[in-house]
């Protein structure tokens, strides 16, 4: 199975901007004539994978290098670099032509951004003199379809520059991204967004249309309503921990790029020591069935799976029929599949069957509910005392401070002092930055957790795992916050929970556009049905990243009887609480 | 004030980031925690700048008497947990007392250490 995800049953054209990103980027290769080498920035590896066969860009005499400190070594006479514009990357570039220069080397140098080039970049190339030796050139790469329901935006670290850098250069990157989704499938006449970042993106996105207008007359709008939220609204969801199937193993063993990289012999392979990638996305019908499901349904599911077969073999043992047989043979087909599966459960289980696990997720639902802040307390001072991992310490602090709005400060300071006696004093910076983000911090006011708990019906008491009636199932009893605002931002807009909004960051903001004449073939009729009855496509937007479980949460939310919408998801990145609190740990050594 | 704030915090991390030559980098943490000291807000930074520097002295003075260059760099709970593993139990109780470190965590530590040394015996002692 390929990793390149398979997009023929996505709700809208994602074949289309896939295809013109690769045929951009073959274009591109074809303008430049003779012998080429392609040197990758490493950080876009990732991205370029999810996008085109790497076999389809050595068509055409061109050798592949990733882009390292060492010079690059070629015959070719062409050297085209692909990278992000960063700093470090360009002066690496300057050493290389450099080292060229000196060894008398003649060659033709190309520097193409992703996704477009900067003024400090090109600063760079004129300190180190360099600048008249290459071509520069864009590849206006915005966007890469990462499933057929989830595109993402490829901004690393889009939450950490909104919070700490002041660093807004990703929000102008996510409008841009949208208004190239707009200019092919209409302008979204209905924009709520809620957040600093995501009320500016909402501002620049109306800027662009004025600037570089999509014409409004072609036909109905293919996407109806946009939902854009900051990360920073809901931090609380991301740092519980995700108990749907995609969600764990992207807790447990990291998913990137949708693949998992696991030793073969957890692939049930001889060779033991070797790394294996896994592929996962919804071209694997068994993984698009089980994914969003909670996990314990899951393990549930595969031994259904496995006894039918082993039942149906025992069947066809004594069968003589030929369709029986044949019948047989296409259920066997799947095997794969479900083995693939099963190992991959087996693996997961043995992290979730240890005490251990159920303690933590017992403490996190006690600190979600704001219930025994003394035990919770006290877990977490353990914790640190057995000095576990500082990741995921921090990731059970942050979610008790932001639900306790703050710590009272003589708990405060007591943690603060334990965490630097245990892990030592350069985590002062770490501390510093958690303050001021607000992550982990002084008690001020009065919390409104429980106010937004109950206002919008976070936790729920009685859930059922197997057959859910709420997207509560994916947290086994809490609702994420997120998902919620989703929830009333398409059912009624944000006037009915003015109040509850006004409880958490960033303003909020509610838009209609398109024509005057559009708006009133919309007005009467509720807006939430196209007149010809189709399917409603809801684009929701998350700046600053979005969990594998809050993407289960919305896929199941559009699955509900009586729902008229699909969703699509954009983000700047699939994160969960690791991933957000080591990019802070990293940033502040 | 803010600004007199931002500045105190960029002076920390090239604290932490000073030379491994003890003398200019205790100078540098004891300069901080001075100019932590004169805003009521920064107390916290202030007192754990001082323990920082302490810490380094007492790391340092360690790193002499045992002749092994383990010490410097890592917390004051992997510092008690070396001086155990090494058997040196007036050294860990020591560092404990000098920086009043809870009985809850230093049991958590002993035990750890002692494991680590199978040293089952002193283990089931206390």
């Amino acid at each position: 199975m390929a990793q390149i995800p398979n997009l023929d049953n996505a709700p809208l054209n994602l074949n289309a901007i896939r295809e013109k990103a690769q045929k951009d980027l073959l274009d591109m290769l074809l303008t430049i004539r003779g012998k080429k080498c392609l040197v990758i920035d490493p950080k876009l590896g990732g991205t370029l994978s999810l996008l085109i066969q790497f076999s389809r860009l050595k068509e055409g005499d061109v050798e592949l290098r990733h882009l390292s400190a060492e010079p690059v070594q070629t015959d070719s006479s062409n050297v085209i670099y692909l990278i992000r514009p960063q700093l470090t990357v360009m002066k690496t570039i300057a050493s290389h032509i450099q080292n060229g220069i000196s060894k008398g080397i003649e060659k033709k140098y190309f520097i193409y951004f992703v996704p477009r080039r900067t003024v400090a970049c090109e600063k760079i190339l004129e300190e180190e003199k360099v600048h008249n030796l290459v071509s520069l050139g864009e590849y206006p790469l915005y966007m890469v379809p990462l499933d057929d329901d989830v595109i993402s935006f490829e901004l690393e670290l889009s939450l950490k520059e909104n919070l700490f850098d002041g660093d807004t250069s990703s929000i102008w990157h996510v409008a841009k991204a949208i208004h190239k989704l707009e200019s092919s499938f209409g302008v979204i006449p209905n924009v709520r967004a809620k957040g600093k970042a995501s009320t500016k993106v909402a501002e620049l996105l109306n800027k662009l249309q004025t600037e570089d207008p999509v014409n409004v007359d072609d036909g109905a709008p293919e996407i109806n309503t946009l939902i854009l939220l900051d990360r920073e609204v809901d931090l609380v969801t991301p740092m519980c921990f995700q108990l749907t199937y995609e969600g764990l193993l992207d807790e447990l063993l990291q998913i990137n790029n949708g693949a998992v990289e696991v030793d073969a012999s957890v692939m049930g392979a001889q060779q033991d020591a070797k790394k294996m990638k896994v592929p996962l996305n919804s071209s694997d019908k068994l993984y698009r069935e089980i994914r969003d499901l909670n996990f314990e349904v899951v393990v549930q599911v595969l031994r259904q799976k496995t006894t039918s077969i082993k039942e149906e073999y025992a069947g066809v043992k004594t069968t003589t029929e030929i369709s029986e047989l044949k019948d047989f043979v296409k259920k066997l087909n799947s095997l794969p599949e479900i083995s693939r599966h099963v190992n991959l459960a087996q693996h997961l289980q043995s992290f979730t069957s240890k005490s251990s696990f159920h303690a933590r997720l017992d403490i996190e639902q006690t600190i979600l509910e704001l219930q025994d802040f003394d035990s919770c307390f006290e877990y977490i001072e353990e914790m640190i005392h057995k000095q576990e991992s500082i990741v995921s310490v921090l990731r059970l602090l942050v979610l008790f401070s932001l639900t306790n709005a703050g710590l009272p400060k003589k708990h405060f300071d007591y943690l603060r002092r334990e965490i630097l006696h245990s892990y030592g004093f350069e985590h002062m910076q770490l501390l510093y930055n958690l303050e001021k983000a607000g992550l982990f911090k002084r008690q001020e006011t009065r919390t409104n957790w429980l106010s937004l708990t109950k206002g919008l019906q976070l936790i729920n008491e009685e859930t059922d795992t197997a057959n859910p009636n709420d997207i509560s199932y994916i947290f086994s009893g809490y609702a994420p916050l997120s998902i919620r605002l989703v929830q009333h931002a398409i059912r009624s807009g944000w006037r009915s929970i003015e109040e509850l909004l006004k409880l958490l960051p960033g303003p909020h903001l509610d838009l209609k556009r398109g024509t005057p004449n559009h708006v009133d073939s919309f007005a009467g009729a509720h807006f939430d049905r196209v007149p010809d009855g189709r399917r409603s496509l809801v684009f929701v937007v998350f700046v600053g990243g979005v969990t594998f479980a809050e993407i289960a949460a919305l896929r199941f939310l559009s699955s509900q009887e009586g729902m008229g919408y699909d969703f699509i998801v954009g983000t700047t990145r699939v994160v969960n609480g690791n991933s957000i609190l080591e990019a802070i740990v990293s940033s502040s050594g | 004030l803010l600004l007199k704030e931002s500045k105190l915090m960029e002076k920390n991390p090239m604290a932490s980031k000073g030379s491994p030559l003890h003398g200019p980098r205790i100078r540098v943490i004891e300069q901080a925690q001075k100019l932590f000291a004169e805003t009521k807000e920064n107390m916290f930074e202030s007192k754990a700048s001082e323990e920082y520097a302490k810490l380094l002295r007492v790391q340092h003075e360690l790193e002499i008497s045992t002749k092994q260059a383990i010490f410097v760099d890592s917390s004051i709970s992997d510092t008690i947990r070396t001086c155990i593993v090494l058997g040196n139990h007036r050294a860990a109780l020591k560092v404990k007392n000098e920086f009043k470190v809870s009985e809850k965590r230093w049991y958590w530590l002993k035990a750890f250490a002692l494991a680590t040394v199978r040293d089952w015996d002193a283990l089931e002692k206390f």
